[in-house]
C-alpha cells in the first residue's frame, strides 16, 4: 500500500464516519433543529473528507477541480434547504407538532 | 467480492424500499421512499453498465416525479384536512400468491440470464461496425437517433400527447393554485437561484453536446433543464398561466414538429423515411427534442397551459 493510498484510505473513512455520526444524530434527535444541526454540520465535512479523498485518489487537476465544485455545489444546496425547513419549523412551531413525529 | 456485496445490498434495498413505498401507511413517507427508491435504481442501473439509464432515472424517476408527487400530496391531502380520508382498496387474498408467483419469475428469468451461454444477437455488432463512419462516440444516440427513429419520434409524440391528456383532464380551474413553498422571500433562495440556474443550463448543454460521444443526450437534458424550471415554479419565480404564449407553444412542439420535417425531407429525393441527412440533423433535433421536453415536464408540473411571472418574478 502507497502513502497515497493510506491518505485516500484514511479521509474516506473519516468522511464515512462524520456521514454516519450525522445520521445517527438525524435519526436520534428529538426536534427539527437539532437534526439539522446534526445533519448540515456533519455531511458538509463529510463530503468535503469524501471529495478530498477521492481527489488525492485520481490525483488529475480535472478531477480535483470537478470534485471541488461538487462539494460547492453540495454546501450550498444543504444550506438552503436547511435554512428553508428551519425557516418553516420555526414559523409553523406551535401548529403542527403531530407533523414532526409523522417524519420521524 | 466488494462488489458483490455492494450489488447485494443494493437490490435487497431495492426490494426493502418498493415495499415501504407501497405499504407505507402514510402517503408522504411512501412518496419519500418512493424518491429513495429512484436514486437508489440510477445507481443500480450505473452498477450494470448503463449510465445514461442512471441519468434518467435519476432526473425523472427520483427527482421530478418525486416534485410532482409532492406537490399532489400538498393540494389533496394538505390543503384538504377536512376531506374525509379515502381507506384505500380492500386487501386481496390474491396479492401474497401474486406477489410470490412474480419474484419466482423475475428470479428464474435472471438465474437463467445469468447461466445461459447465448451469443449475443449479431445486430447490434452491425451496428457498432457502422456507427464508426458516422462520427457518433456514443452508441445509444446514433441507435436512437438513426436506427430506430421512429421509436425516438413516437417517445417524443407521446410526451406531447400526454401532456395535451392531462391539460384535458384537468380541466379549467387548474392552474390557480400555485405550489410555491412559505418563504420564498428569504434572500437565501435568491442566491441559490443565481448560482444554480445558470449551472443547470451549463450542464443540461453539456450533456446534449455529450450526448453524441459520451452518455448524455436529449432526454437526461431535458429533464436537467426541467429541474431547473421546476425550481423557479417553487420560488414563485415563474407560474403556471390559463394559456401558453407564442414561445411556450412553438418550445412544446419544436422536437417533434422537427423531427417530423427533418424525417420527410429524404423522401423529396427517394430516399428512406427518417434517414437523417447528416450530423447537424442529429444535433438539430437532439436541441429541440431537449426544449420541449423540459417545457412539456414544467407545464405537467406546473398544472397549465402556460407560463407567465410569478408573484416573486
Amino acid at each position: 500500500m502507497t502513502p497515497t493510498d493510506l491518505i485516500t484510505l484514511s479521509l474516506l473513512l473519516a468522511g464515512c464516519g462524520f456521514y454516519l455520526a450525522g445520521t445517527v444524530g438525524l435519526l436520534r434527535f428529538p426536534d427539527v433543529f437539532c437534526r439539522l444541526h446534526a445533519l448540515t454540520k456533519a455531511d458538509n465535512l463529510g463530503l468535503f473528507l469524501v471529495c478530498s479523498g477521492l481527489a488525492v485518489h485520481s490525483g488529475d487537476w480535472r478531477i480535483v477541480s470537478l470534485l471541488l465544485l461538487i462539494w460547492l455545489v453540495g454546501l450550498l444546496a444543504a444550506t438552503v434547504s436547511a435554512h428553508l425547513i428551519a425557516r418553516h419549523a420555526h414559523e409553523h412551531e406551535a401548529d403542527a407538532p403531530e407533523e414532526e413525529n409523522e417524519l420521524r | 467480492m466488494i462488489g458483490f456485496l455492494l450489488d447485494g445490498l443494493i437490490a435487497a434495498g431495492l426490494v426493502g424500499l418498493a415495499y415501504q413505498a407501497v405499504t407505507s401507511r402514510s402517503l408522504f413517507r411512501g412518496i419519500i421512499h418512493f424518491v429513495v427508491f429512484g436514486l437508489t435504481m440510477a445507481l443500480a442501473w450505473a452498477r450494470v453498465g448503463a449510465p445514461d439509464l442512471a441519468m434518467a432515472e435519476a432526473a425523472i424517476g427520483a427527482g421530478l416525479t418525486g416534485a410532482l408527487m409532492l406537490v399532489a400530496y400538498r393540494r389533496l391531502v394538505e390543503d384538504r384536512r377536512d376531506a374525509p380520508v379515502d381507506p384505500g382498496p380492500a386487501k386481496s387474498r390474491l396479492a401474497l400468491p401474486i406477489a410470490i408467483g412474480s419474484g419466482l419469475l423475475v428470479g428464474v428469468i435472471g438465474l437463467s440470464a445469468l447461466f445461459s451461454d447465448v451469443e449475443p444477437g449479431q445486430a447490434g455488432q452491425a451496428v457498432l461496425a457502422d456507427l464508426q463512419q458516422v462520427d457518433l462516440g456514443n452508441p445509444i444516440t446514433g441507435v436512437l437517433l438513426l436506427y430506430r427513429g421512429i421509436d425516438t419520434l413516437l417517445e417524443v409524440a407521446v410526451l406531447l400527447t400526454a401532456f395535451l391528456a392531462a391539460r384535458a383532464l384537468a380541466g379549467s380551474e387548474s392552474g390557480t393554485g400555485s405550489p410555491t413553498t412559505q418563504g420564498p422571500e428569504t434572500p437565501m433562495v435568491g442566491a441559490l437561484l443565481a448560482v444554480v440556474i445558470p449551472l443547470t443550463v451549463l450542464v443540461s448543454v453539456h450533456l446534449l453536446r455529450a450526448g453524441s460521444y459520451e452518455p448524455g443526450g436529449a432526454f437526461q437534458a431535458g429533464a436537467v433543464l426541467a429541474g431547473a424550471g421546476v425550481l423557479l415554479i417553487l420560488s414563485g419565480r415563474i407560474a403556471a398561466a390559463e394559456t401558453a404564449g407564442l414561445l411556450v407553444r412553438m418550445g412544446l412542439l419544436a422536437g417533434l414538429v422537427s423531427f417530423i420535417l427533418i424525417g420527410l425531407t429524404p423522401l423529396l429525393h427517394g430516399g428512406p423515411l427518417l434517414a437523417l441527412p447528416g450530423l447537424w440533423a442529429v444535433y438539430f433535433i437532439e436541441t429541440a427534442m431537449m426544449v420541449s421536453i423540459a417545457i412539456t415536464l414544467v407545464l405537467l408540473f406546473a398544472g397549465g397551459g402556460g407560463l407567465k411571472r410569478g408573484k416573486h418574478g
